[in-house]
Order: structure tokens, then C-alpha cells, then sequence
């Protein structure tokens, strides 16, 4: 009993370290962004990475979700003559949940485990330390252009993934169940607006900041060779996808707040 | 144990006094004192494990001690952040680290042309022309273009060492710059080192623990045992020194090899 209480402690105790870790990273980042050096090709590379390198994924994962959303819907709501809700339950949950949240664990998987495991291997073989010893510090390096490309992509890659997937859910509503076109739009128009939009977006920078925090610090903090490398990558994509989904949840709540859903009926 | 012998009265470029570092719970420096001259080439000795990369990178703040001052042309570096550390010392000092430690992502010209490039050189014409120049000293200006993944280890620390002087510092750190190298191409290196001491005046810190590389290159010797500096002397102190821990450290023996050594002579006397 007494061990399994000071185990749970140990554990505790790691976590409020590791947090302690990421908040240090997060404020000297922050700060890197005002007193660093900004190199414009290095974000440019990273808007690349992130935002062009992520279009498959992003599109692919979009369409797919809010085809068999709009499928699974369909079939529920037609049995209750609710056809035309087709357009408005999968937009309000592709905007607002689906979209943010499948775009990040996409980017967390692609784009976090490939910084993790770029700044792990530099760590392991003595490049930050060259780094350093050029007269270049890491964070400016290495830390703040991926946090730009992420900021700046994040974003605009869930509104694509949202827009796709509403852009399928028509194509199976209209074209497959053959839903009138009036009846889909009106309504979409009718429950749907920017802030549904807006709330997806700023959702998508907070997790793009989750995933370009976590990733950068296994990075940093790898050690023990490859191992210690590949062990880093798993955790950064790991903890990125559990804090995306924790996250997600306390931004639902307060953003609900700001943009209340109930407003718009 | 220390047998002080130079003539130079010159201020010391790095001073380092009473540095202690722990790594968890092993303590890797107890107190080390070490003064390196302008323009001298201290090669710092021990086994492997002594903590002689772990010193060494305290003399450019890659690592903070737990104890101790280290001043840096006349800088004390212990204790000022990271951002100045960028702007004082990391501008005066190169380093070449184990194994090269070259950036993956770049080809050669690109590693050797970094340094300039951070200082704000964008000039291609003169990146080209001065890296030409830093990669002809080492020999190496055939494969600009190539990737040092597709080079060898011997090339890559000479890259490395481009890399290192293209700023032109003035001083270099050396970690072990001819481990795992072939006996020709760690000769080489040795030349190299001498070379540069002499043709750029700069000062010199070479941690090794090969005993050729230490007679060839050293103005001095510091022998890290336990910790601390066992002995600080000219290699022909070190060569006839009578002290059997150095004398067996020189001369490569093992504890095994001294058991069977006495097991020989207890025979012998019989």
C-alpha cells in the first residue's frame, strides 16, 4: 500500500517536472520571438514542412471524416425524416471538434515525430552543442522557426481539413442520398457561421503550440543514442496526441463560452 | 605534483579555478585548476571516462560547474547566460568535437561556410573564396559539394576543423581529435594542429588520451586523474616522470598487465 502511494507520488511529481520543463521551454521560446534571431528561410522551410508537406494527410483525413459522418448521420436522421440536419450536425462538428482535433493528431504524428526526431538526433550527436559553439543558440535555431511554420499552418490546415470534409459530406448527402441542394445549403447556412470557423482555427494554433512544444522538448532533452532518439519520437507523438485530446476538451468548454452554439438557432 | 615551467608571464587566455561538476551522483571534477597561455597548445590527458570532454566543454560554457570560476580572456563565463556566452566567448573560440559533430542537413562547403554566414556574411563570392581557403588547409577542397554522410571519419574531423578556424578564433578546443582514426590520417591531424598553432598563432586545448598525438602537439601537459590535475608539466617533464601512475598511464599498462609483470619477477627471483 505505502509503495503503491509513493509510486503514485514519484509519478506526480515527474509530471509536475515535466510540465515545469515545458512551461520553461514555452516562456524562453516566447521570449526567443523578441530577442532572437528570426531567420525568414528557415520559417519559410518550415511552412513547407508543415503546411505544404501536410496536404495529403490533411485533405485525405478531412474528406474521409465528414463523408462518414455525413453517411453515418444520414442514416440515423432519415429514419426520423431529418435529412436536411445532415449539413449542419457534420459542419458544426467538423468546424468546432472533428476537424481541429483529427488535423492535429495528423500533424502531431507526421510533423511532431519528424522535429522530434531531427532535433533528438542533433542533440545525440553533438550538433546543438556545435551549434552553440558557433555562436548560434538552439532555440532561435532550431525551436523558433518550427513554432512560426506551426503557428502560421496550424491554422489554415484545419480550416482545409474542415472545408473538406463539409465539402464531402455534400457530395454524399446531395449527389449520393440525393438531399435537395436547397435544403442542405439553407440549413447549413442557418446553423453554421464564422465563429464556427474562428473557433476551429484558434483551436488548431493552441494545438500546433502543444505539438511544437512537446516535439521540440524530447527533442532537446534526448540522450542514450538511437534509442534514446526513437524513444523520444514515440513520446512526442504520444503525449502531442493525449495533450491535443485534453486540451481540446477545456478549449470546448471556454470557447463555448465566448461563441455559445445555442445562439445561432 | 604539478611542475610549473614556462617562461611566458603573459595573463593566461583561459583560467580555470576550483571547478567541480556532478553528473547525477558520480562526481566527475573535484577541483580543477588549470592555466592555459596565449598561443600555447595544452594537451589535456587521462583515461578514458576522467571527464576530459566534460572539461572541456566548461571552457566555452557548453557546460556550467557546479563550483569554480572559468575566465576566458579575462571574462569570467561562469554565470552569464546563454545569449552572452553567444556574444563574447563563442566568438573567440572554435571548437572540434568528437566526431566531427558536422550538420547533416548540409554538404561540406555549406558546414564550413556556416559560421560566416551566421556573422552576417552573405556575399557568395567571399563565403566561396574563404571556404575554398579553410577546407585547402585541410585538404579537402575537392569535395566541397559532397554530404558528410558520404565522407570519412578522418575527413569529416577535418571538415570539422575547416569549419572550426574558418572565423578565425583565437583559440580551438580539440576533443579527441584522432580517436578512431588510422595511424597516417591521425598523423595528419597532428599536423594540422601544429600547423595552425604555428601559421595563426592561435591557443590550443587538445583533450586526448593518445600518448603519439601528446608529444607531437603539446606546449604542455595536464594530467586529469581523479578529478583533479595530477600533473602539469612539458611533455619531456611527462616523458621522465617517475611517479608509477603516470609512467603506467604513458606506457599503456593495464592492472592486469602489472599483475603479470609482478607475477614474472616473483618467478625470476625464485
Amino acid at each position: 500500500m505505502r509503495s503503491a502511494l509513493q509510486n503514485m507520488g514519484g509519478g506526480f511529481l515527474r509530471l509536475l517536472s515535466y510540465l515545469g520543463q515545458l512551461g520553461e521551454l514555452f516562456l524562453e521560446t516566447t521570449l526567443a520571438f523578441f530577442v532572437g534571431k528570426i531567420r525568414p528561410n528557415l520559417v519559410g522551410r518550415q511552412v513547407v514542412n508543415t503546411g505544404f508537406g501536410s496536404q495529403l494527410v490533411v485533405i485525405v483525413t478531412g474528406a474521409f471524416t465528414g463523408a462518414v459522418f455525413a453517411a453515418q448521420t444520414y442514416f440515423k436522421f432519415s429514419t426520423l425524416g431529418l435529412e436536411s440536419a445532415v449539413g449542419p450536425v457534420v459542419s458544426i462538428a467538423m468546424c468546432r471538434e472533428l476537424g481541429p482535433v483529427l488535423t492535429g493528431l495528423m500533424v502531431a504524428g507526421r510533423v511532431g515525430a519528424a522535429m522530434a526526431a531531427e532535433i533528438g538526433t542533433m542533440k545525440v550527436t553533438e550538433q546543438i552543442d556545435a551549434l552553440r559553439s558557433i555562436g548560434v543558440h538552439p532555440l532561435d535555431y532550431l525551436v523558433l522557426p518550427r513554432a512560426a511554420g506551426m503557428f502560421f499552418s496550424m491554422p489554415l490546415l484545419v480550416a482545409e481539413a474542415t472545408g473538406f470534409g463539409i465539402v464531402a459530406s455534400y457530395v454524399i448527402t446531395v449527389w449520393g442520398f440525393k438531399v435537395p441542394f436547397a435544403w442542405y445549403d439553407a440549413q447549413i447556412r442557418a446553423f453554421t457561421d464564422l465563429s464556427d470557423i474562428g473557433i476551429g482555427m484558434i483551436k488548431g494554433f493552441f494545438f500546433g503550440g502543444i505539438i511544437v512544444l512537446v516535439s521540440c522538448h524530447q527533442g532537446l532533452t534526448a540522450s542514450n543514442g538511437a534509442v534514446g532518439v526513437g524513444r523520444g519520437t514515440t513520446s512526442a507523438v504520444v503525449i502531442s496526441s493525449l495533450g491535443i485530446l485534453i486540451v481540446n476538451f477545456f478549449l470546448s468548454l471556454l470557447l463555448n463560452y465566448f461563441f455559445p452554439l445555442s445562439a445561432q438557432a | 605534483m604539478s611542475s610549473p615551467s614556462h617562461p611566458s608571464e603573459e595573463a593566461p587566455f583561459i583560467e580555470v579555478t576550483g571547478v567541480k561538476k556532478s553528473l547525477g551522483t558520480q562526481e566527475i571534477l573535484r577541483g580543477v585548476d588549470l592555466q592555459i597561455r596565449r598561443g600555447e597548445t595544452m594537451v589535456v590527458l587521462g583515461r578514458s571516462g576522467e571527464g576530459k570532454s566534460v572539461f572541456l566543454k566548461h571552457l566555452i560554457g557548453l557546460m556550467t560547474p557546479d563550483e569554480g570560476s572559468i575566465r576566458v580572456d579575462g571574462e569570467e563565463i561562469v554565470g552569464i547566460s546563454e545569449r552572452r556566452l553567444l556574444k563574447s566567448v563563442r566568438r573567440k573560440v572554435g571548437v572540434l568535437f568528437q566526431d566531427g559533430a558536422l550538420f547533416d542537413s548540409m554538404t561540406v562547403a555549406e558546414n564550413v561556410a556556416f559560421p560566416l554566414r551566421e556573422r552576417g556574411i552573405r556575399d557568395v563570392s567571399v563565403l566561396l573564396e574563404k571556404v575554398e581557403k579553410a577546407l585547402s588547409v585541410v585538404e579537402l577542397d575537392a569535395h566541397m559539394e559532397k554530404m558528410p554522410i558520404n565522407i570519412s571519419g578522418g575527413m569529416r574531423k577535418r571538415v570539422a576543423l575547416a569549419r572550426a578556424i574558418i572565423a578565425q578564433p583565437e583559440c580551438i578546443l580539440y576533443d579527441e581529435p584522432t580517436a578512431g582514426l588510422d595511424p597516417v590520417v591521425a598523423d595528419s591531424i597532428d599536423h594540422l594542429i601544429l600547423r595552425l598553432q604555428r601559421e595563426l598563432k592561435v591557443t590550443s586545448v587538445v583533450v586526448t588520451h593518445d600518448m603519439k598525438s601528446v608529444f607531437k602537439v603539446a606546449t604542455r601537459v595536464a594530467y586529469l586523474r581523479d578529478g583533479t590535475i595530477y600533473f602539469l608539466g612539458t611533455p619531456e617533464e611527462l616523458r621522465e616522470h617517475p611517479d608509477p601512475k603516470i609512467r603506467n598511464f604513458i606506457e599503456g599498462r593495464s592492472e592486469e598487465t602489472l599483475r603479470e609483470e609482478a607475477e614474472k619477477t616473483r618467478q625470476k627471483e625464485r
